[in-house]
This record gives structure tokens, C-alpha cells and sequence, in this order.
């Protein structure tokens, strides 16, 4: 029983980790259609950001949270600018191959630059444990969960009450359309990569103490995103949502009760088993997009 | 004066057909390629030369699925696992012979590919790549990880080596073998694609709705490339097995994607000529000027985004450009 | 009765396209089905194709229900259908869009199309001999390598309405045939369908040019909100008040 309740905790801190993640790839295929390849390597980024600012140059935590948000928000920019903007009135298929271009050399100009070892970076809550009853968890998952509802939150005011947001949400409906009322596309498109970089940045800083750093860290997280868009439904951000913190605790639960060697396939046979009795996830729609 | 825009394809080729002038063509390159081992002994060259025919046929076979019906799958590697971990648990734990080790890894490629790929092209087209993506994913976790049969991590190794009249052992012996491979597939596309069979790939390609509208099932026929196309790579696996000896998880690797990606986009996908030649580039060049794989990923990925800025349509564009002028 | 439809229904994000709608075509007859837009007409054409699954409802096809089969199969059976934007294989030479079109009404035998066997190597002179007598009849001989892409609007209407009547369907759907076309070419397309027509088939042709739907109509069906609300032959219709309340009394 209780390592039941110890994977129902870990399941619920992945869960809001791939969530962050699952997020902002959602956002950008559901906003500008794009099925991003290099997603994961904005996760990776961020944890190097982190690994420099608060180990390296010893900046306090909470500001190399903001660094790493900051920080990635500039390099979802300029991704914007150099891979994405170059193909964006291309065939779908020519942008994810830029982004899988982008991808490989994101990962190994980090390995040329960083060096390929390991890197650790542990925070003064890592090591910490609320103790509750039996439950041990650690205050740097608590800190993880907690920060990331607060991110939904603000994410969701920003794309309900902003005028941005509200733009946002047009393109995603109909492009032309929205072309047609004035609204800028690429700026939209910018707006979009900074917000899905950052929170990518937002997701490393948080669960990057947690583990190890590398800079392929990000390659089996991208396809884990992917499956979680996915099986949410693709373009569907709340459905991306339910689908990371479902796919977090099938992989918590499935380490232990499966067997840990096979856990990172669950997220695929997950999607694979939606692809054959509900293709459209979780809460797509009936007609494929 | 109204220019004529000739280069769309029309009507069909006779089954093994070819135009006289380039039946001479033909036979000098065919010449060329069996007196290479003879000439050439210098074992670095040999061993590139076999890898870029393995390259052309894994290529050649991807193209079928990505250039001729437009769909664009991330499981080729997979396939090409499948077929390296069957042929290299078959020869090493059944003995059994060459052909029916081909045979079994075409079969079971291919089977695969049917329970992949119907579930996959149902929703939508992204969904392919994503369900291939996830298929290539599982692949790769299943071969690290399934111990008892693919010995994880530590590889299948000690594949003896085939034997098809003769044992072949040799590198130029592994060069006839792998150049017999490549022309073959070489043939076999040409064929498949000069028919009427190719005529529908193009249809569906270029129109899904307006094929179905004159009777073509789409599904059938992106099924059919996707499935030959598995098969082959499932064959090129097969050899790679034999001439390396060796089959570890990290040959299923998805950044094999990538390289066939480059190939495609430098040679011309939709091409014959363009992807064999893409492949032959792509492949040697790197090893003659002995990149670090780092470095070659670095650059594929580099070369792949300029190519897709500038140049689209690849060498084959180039050629097709030269010819209008 | 060639075509059936009864009590068709469809709904989009919840609005009523087709409402239980039911009609029947009979053989042999030029049909014209007429309404303001958004009345459901082209919907119901991709119901009867197969391009679209119905919510509810039948569609019969000689005898044989076809309701919620795949536009390929239909196709095979007999029924071509032509589209409002239109629909090409733009990058395929104009040779290879017609071949397209008959190959699959003669044979789908893939280890004998990938051995051009005897009988598909037959099937193929024929074909190639039914497309050069249509490239005649549409006055698009000499545009046989071209990519359909590179035609004028025109001649790809044209080439469309070819790509339909190859195949010798039983039945014709053509969506709206004369919309933004020039005066000399609607006559020629109007003889054209009257032509086919002709010779035993049966066509149904969506229009808003009414010349060409008094002009060459057998009968007229009159739709609104997914219902047929008049029909008639073309006097009847005319000077039918639902119909001009429809057309005009919004």
C-alpha cells in the first residue's frame, strides 16, 4: 500500500512535469500546426541554464527559475526566427523535418560544447522530505507540483483574458479567417515558441534537481510529448493536460507493478492503443484534424 | 509564345524496358561496378562502398513510403532493426540459411507495418508520423530492454557469416552481395513505380480525395508502399547483420531517421536517380573526410536546414532546372 | 428508380445540413436540384459519393444500399461525380489525370499490374485509346503532357467534366458545371451533358445559372435547409412561390 501511495506522488510530480512540457508542444501544433521536433531539447536547454546560473555562478534558486524562464522565452524566439519563419508557408512536412534538423543540432552542439558527462544539480529542497504519516516526499516535488498549477493558472488567464491569448485562440480555430480580421500570424507564431520554450524552461528548472542532466536528456522527452498530445488529442491543451498526468502515473505505477525497464514504453503503447480504439484522444474531435 | 512545362510524367514503361541510348549507359555502369573489387583493394574504400550500397537500398525502400505516396513515416529504422535482430537471433541460435532469415525479416517487417500503419493512417496525416514515431520508440526501448532475447545493451553477436553458394567473408564478396542488393530494389522500384501501381502511388500522393473519387482506396495503396517499403528495409537489415556481425540496440536508433531524411532532401525524394545518388553522397562523404559522429549529425542537421531553405527539391531539382534551359 | 435517398440526415457542430431529406432519381433522367446556398446540395452530393457518412438514413444505388461505404467503392460502382472547387491531379500530366480515371473501372490486379501481365497490358491500350478520343471531345489534344495544374480555369472544368464521364458512369453528379465560366464555353458543356446524357445516362447536375437549368432539365428538385421543398418539371418550378420566397424572401 505504501508503495502504491509513493508512485501515486512520484506519478502526480511527472505528471505535472510532462504536463509543462506536453503544454507547450500542444500549443504549438494547435496554434501554428507545427509538430515540433526540438521540444525536448528546449527542456534540456533549460536544464543547462539552470546548471550554469544556480551551480556554476551560484545565483540563488528562485532567480534561476527566472533565468531559465527568461532565458528559454529568448530562445523559443529565436528558434521562431531562424527555423521556424523560413518554412512556415511550407508543406507541414518540410517544417518538422527543419525541427528535427534543429533538434540534432541543438543535441550535439550541446555534447561538443558541454561534454557529454552527467551534470547534477540538486537545490537545498531536493534533499528535503515532508514526512506525512508514512508519506516521504520530497519538498522539491512539492515545489514542482505547486508551481506548475500555478503556471496553468496564469496560463490560462493569459489565454482567456489577454488580447493575445484571445488571438492565439483564433488562429488555432481558423487561420485564415483570423488572417482576414488583422491579426499578425507571425507575430502570434513568435508569441507562441517564447511561451511553449519558456515553459519548458519552467519544467526543467523545476524537475532538473531531481535528476541528472545530459544534453540528451531531452530526446526521449519530445517523444513522450508527443504521445501525450496525442492520446489528449491533438490540439487540445487541456486534453494534453489530463493525458501527461495520465500517462505520469500509468509510468510511475507501471515501474513497479511492470517492470522499470519497460516503464518509457508506456507512454507509447498508451498512444498506440488510442490510435486503435479512439483515434481522436482523450478530447479530440470526431474529424481529423 | 507560351512555354511548354514538359516533366510531368505520362503513360506507363513496358516491364524491363529501356531506351536503347541508355541500354549503353547501363552496361558501362554495370561494368564499372563488378570490376571495382578487382581494381580496387584497398579495404577502407570497400567498406564505404558497402555501406552506401546499404544506404541506397534502406534509401531507396524509404522513399517509397515518403516520395511516392506522400506519407511521411519515422519507423524506418525500426524496420531495419527488425530485420538485423531477426536475421541475427535466426543465424546464431537456428543456423538456419540466409534466404529463409531474409525471408522471415521481410514477413514479419511487413506484418508489422500492416498492424502499425492502418491504425496510424486512420485519423489524420500527422498521426502517422506521430503512431511510426511511437512504433520506432517502442522498438528501441523493446530492443534495449527484452534481455532474455536481444541480450540488451550487450548486442547479438557472433552472426556467422552466409552462404550462397559460396561463404561470403570477404569484403569484396560483401560488396557483389550488397551492389546485387541495391540494383535489385533499384529494379524493383522502377518497375513497381513504371506501372500502373505507380501510377496510383502518384494519385494518392498528389490528391488523396480526388484518388478515391476515381476509385483508388487510399489506404490500400499507402498500406502496400509502407509494407514493401518495411520489407526492404527489413532485407537491407538482414545483410547489415551479416557484414557487421553485430546487432545492438543503438542500430535502431531514430537519428537513422535523420540521415535518410538528408539523403532524401540532398538526392530528390520522388526520384530514382536523385535518392541513389543522394545516398552515395551522404554516405562516403562523411567517411572520407573521417567526420566524428557528432560532428556528421551536426552537420546532417545543418546541411538538412539549408537544404530545406534553399534548395527544396534537391540535386534532382538542379538537374531539373539544367534541362529546361 | 436508379438513386434512392431517403430520410438522409447530417449535422455539423450542431446544425441540421441534410434533415431527413428523401428524393429519387430516375433512370435515364436529367435532374437538376436547385437552392440558396447553404441549403445542403453539395452535401448531399458527398453523402451519395461516399465522401461524407451520413447520420442517419439510406442511399440506394441500383438496387444495392451504398449508404456509409467509401467513395472509392462507389466509384467503381458506376456513380462520378465532378466538384465545386475543382479537383485535380494538378502535378500528373492531363494524360495521366484521365488513365487515372479509367484504370481503376478496369481491373485493381497488383501482381498483374506489377508484371503488366497480358490482360493489364490490354486494359492499358484500351485505356490509352478511350483517353485520346476524350482529350478529342474536350478540345484538349494537344494539352495531353501538360500538368492539369497549368490549364486555364476553363479547360480544367473541362478536364474535370472528362475525368467524370470516362469511366462511362450510369450516374452523373456534377456540381454546379457552369459556375464561373465564360458564356461560349457554358454552351459547350451544356451539350456536352446533354450529349451523355443521351446515351441512356442519368445526371444530376447542382446549378445556380438558372438559363442552363430551365434550359436542358427534365426535372427540377428545389432545396432549403436540407429538405426538398419543390419539384417539378422546369414550367412548374418556375412559377412556384416556395421556390421564389426561398430564393429571393430572406
Amino acid at each position: 500500500m505504501q508503495l502504491f501511495i509513493d508512485q501515486l506522488v512520484n506519478g502526480v510530480t511527472l505528471g505535472s512535469v510532462y504536463a509543462l512540457v506536453a503544454i507547450g508542444l500542444s500549443l504549438i501544433f494547435g496554434i501554428v500546426r507545427l509538430i515540433n521536433f526540438a521540444h525536448g531539447e528546449f527542456f534540456m536547454l533549460g536544464a543547462y541554464i539552470l546548471f550554469f546560473t544556480f551551480v556554476q555562478a551560484q545565483v540563488p534558486y528562485g532567480l534561476a527559475i527566472v533565468l531559465c524562464v527568461v532565458g528559454m522565452g529568448l530562445v523559443g524566439a529565436i528558434f521562431y526566427k531562424i527555423v521556424y519563419e523560413p518554412v512556415m508557408d511550407r508543406k507541414w512536412t518540410a517544417q518538422l523535418v527543419a525541427t528535427l534538423a534543429a533538434s540534432v543540432i541543438l543535441t550535439n552542439a550541446a555534447i561538443l560544447l558541454f561534454g557529454g558527462t552527467q551534470r547534477g544539480a540538486p537545490t537545498s529542497l531536493s534533499n528535503q522530505v515532508l514526512i506525512l504519516g508514512t508519506l516521504r516526499v520530497s519538498y522539491q516535488r512539492l515545489l514542482a507540483v505547486a508551481v506548475t498549477l500555478v503556471a496553468f493558472f496564469l496560463l490560462d488567464l493569459f489565454i482567456t483574458r489577454t488580447r493575445i491569448g484571445r488571438a492565439m485562440r483564433a488562429v488555432s480555430q481558423n487561420r485564415e479567417v483570423a488572417q482576414v480580421v488583422g491579426i499578425n500570424i507571425r507575430w502570434i507564431a513568435l508569441v507562441t515558441f517564447t511561451v511553449s520554450a519558456s515553459l519548458a524552461g519552467l519544467a526543467a528548472a523545476l524537475i532538473a534537481p531531481l535528476q541528472t542532466i545530459s544534453p540528451t536528456m531531452g530526446a526521449l522527452l519530445t517523444l513522450k510529448a508527443f504521445a501525450i498530445v496525442v492520446i489528449g488529442g491533438l490540439g487540445k491543451v487541456t486534453g494534453a493536460v489530463y493525458a501527461a498526468f495520465l500517462v505520469g502515473l500509468a509510468e510511475s505505477l507501471a515501474t513497479v507493478y511492470v517492470s522499470s525497464e519497460y516503464k518509457d514504453a508506456v507512454a507509447f503503447l498508451l498512444m498506440i492503443a488510442f490510435l486503435i480504439w479512439r483515434p481522436r484522444g482523450l478530447f479530440g474531435q470526431k474529424v481529423g484534424i | 509564345m507560351q512555354t511548354v512545362q514538359r516533366g510531368a510524367d505520362s503513360t506507363i514503361r513496358r516491364p524491363f524496358g529501356f531506351a536503347p541510348r541508355s541500354f549503353g549507359v547501363w552496361t558501362v555502369v554495370g561494368a564499372v561496378l563488378v570490376v571495382v573489387p578487382q581494381v580496387i583493394h584497398d579495404s577502407f574504400v570497400l567498406d564505404v562502398l558497402i555501406l552506401a550500397g546499404l544506404y541506397v537500398g534502406f534509401a531507396l525502400t524509404y522513399d517509397l513510403t515518403v516520395g511516392y505516396v506522400g506519407s511521411l513515416s519515422l519507423a524506418h529504422p525500426a524496420f531495419f532493426g527488425i530485420g538485423a535482430y531477426v536475421t541475427g537471433l535466426l543465424a546464431t541460435k537456428l543456423h538456419t540459411p540466409i534466404l529463409v532469415n531474409l525471408i522471415a525479416a521481410a514477413v514479419l517487417a511487413a506484418l508489422f507495418a500492416v498492424a502499425v500503419g492502418i491504425p496510424s493512417f486512420r485519423l489524420s496525416e500527422y498521426s502517422f508520423a506521430v503512431g511510426t514515431l511511437g512504433f520506432a520508440t517502442v522498438g528501441q526501448v523493446v530492443a534495449q530492454n527484452w534481455i532474455d532475447v536481444t541480450d540488451g545493451p550487450l548486442c547479438v553477436t557472433n552472426i556467422p557469416k552466409p552462404a550462397i553458394f559460396v561463404t561470403i567473408d570477404s569484403l569484396p564478396a560483401f560488396y557483389y552481395l550488397m551492389t546485387a542488393a541495391a540494383v535489385l530494389i533499384l529494379l524493383f522500384m522502377h518497375r513497381l513505380i513504371g506501372s500502373r501501381i505507380g501510377r496510383s502511388f502518384k494519385a494518392v500522393r498528389e490528391n488523396e480525395v480526388m484518388a478515391e473519387s476515381v476509385g483508388i482506396n487510399p489506404l490500400k495503396y499507402k498500406m502496400l508502399a509502407f509494407s514493401l517499403g518495411a520489407a526492404g528495409a527489413a532485407g537491407i537489415g538482414t545483410l547489415y547483420a551479416y557484414f557487421i556481425g553485430i546487432v545492438c540496440p543503438t542500430d535502431l536508433a531514430l537519428t537513422g531517421t535523420l540521415t535518410l531524411l538528408v539523403i532524401l532532401f540532398i538526392g530528390g525524394s520522388g526520384s530514382l536517380r536523385g535518392v541513389v545518388l543522394g545516398a552515395i553522397l551522404v554516405t562516403a562523404l562523411p567517411e572520407f573526410l573521417r567526420i566524428g559522429d557528432q560532428w556528421r549529425l551536426l552537420l546532417y542537421g545543418v546541411a538538412l536546414l539549408l537544404i530545406i531553405n534553399f534548395l527544396p527539391n534537391g540535386l534532382e531539382g538542379l538537374f531539373h532546372r539544367r534541362s529546361r534551359t | 428508380m436508379i438513386l434512392q435517398v431517403e430520410r438522409l440526415a447530417k449535422s455539423f457542430f450542431g446544425l441540421n445540413v441534410l434533415n431527413h431529406i428523401s428524393l429519387s432519381v430516375a433512370e435515364h433522367e436529367l435532374l437538376s436540384i436547385i437552392g440558396p446556398n447553404g441549403s445542403g446540395k453539395t452535401t448531399l452530393f458527398n453523402v451519395i459519393s461516399g465522401h461524407l457518412r451520413p447520420d442517419g438514413g439510406t442511399v440506394t444505388f441500383a438496387g444495392a444500399d451504398i449508404t456509409g461505404q467509401p467513395a472509392h467503392r462507389i466509384a467503381v460502382r458506376g456513380i462520378s461525380r465532378t466538384f465545386q472547387d475543382v479537383r485535380l491531379f494538378a502535378s500528373l500530366s492531363v494524360m495521366d489525370n484521365l488513365l487515372l480515371a479509367v484504370q481503376q473501372h478496369q481491373e485493381d490486379n497488383l501482381l498483374g499490374r506489377f508484371f503488366q501481365s497480358r490482360s493489364v497490358a490490354a486494359h492499358e491500350r484500351v485505356a490509352v485509346e478511350r483517353t485520346r478520343e476524350m482529350l478529342a471531345l474536350i478540345n484538349l489534344e494537344q494539352y495531353a503532357d501538360f500538368p492539369a495544374g497549368q490549364l486555364s480555369y476553363g479547360q480544367r472544368k473541362l478536364l474535370q467534366f472528362g475525368l467524370a464521364i470516362i469511366p462511362d458512369p450510369s450516374l452523373l453528379l456534377l456540381d454546379e458545371p457552369a459556375a464561373a465560366v465564360n458564356p461560349t464555353m457554358i454552351n459547350t458543356i451544356k451539350q456536352r451533358i446533354v450529349d451523355f446524357n443521351k446515351q441512356d445516362k442519368t445526371v444530376v447536375l447542382i446549378e445556380h445559372n438558372m438559363d442552363v437549368v430551365m434550359d436542358i432539365s427534365h426535372r427540377i428538385l428545389v432545396m432549403d435547409y436540407g429538405e426538398v421543398i419543390a419539384e417539378g418539371p422546369p414550367e412548374a418550378i418556375r412559377h412556384n412561390p416556395l421556390v421564389l420566397e426561398a430564393y429571393f424572401g430572406r
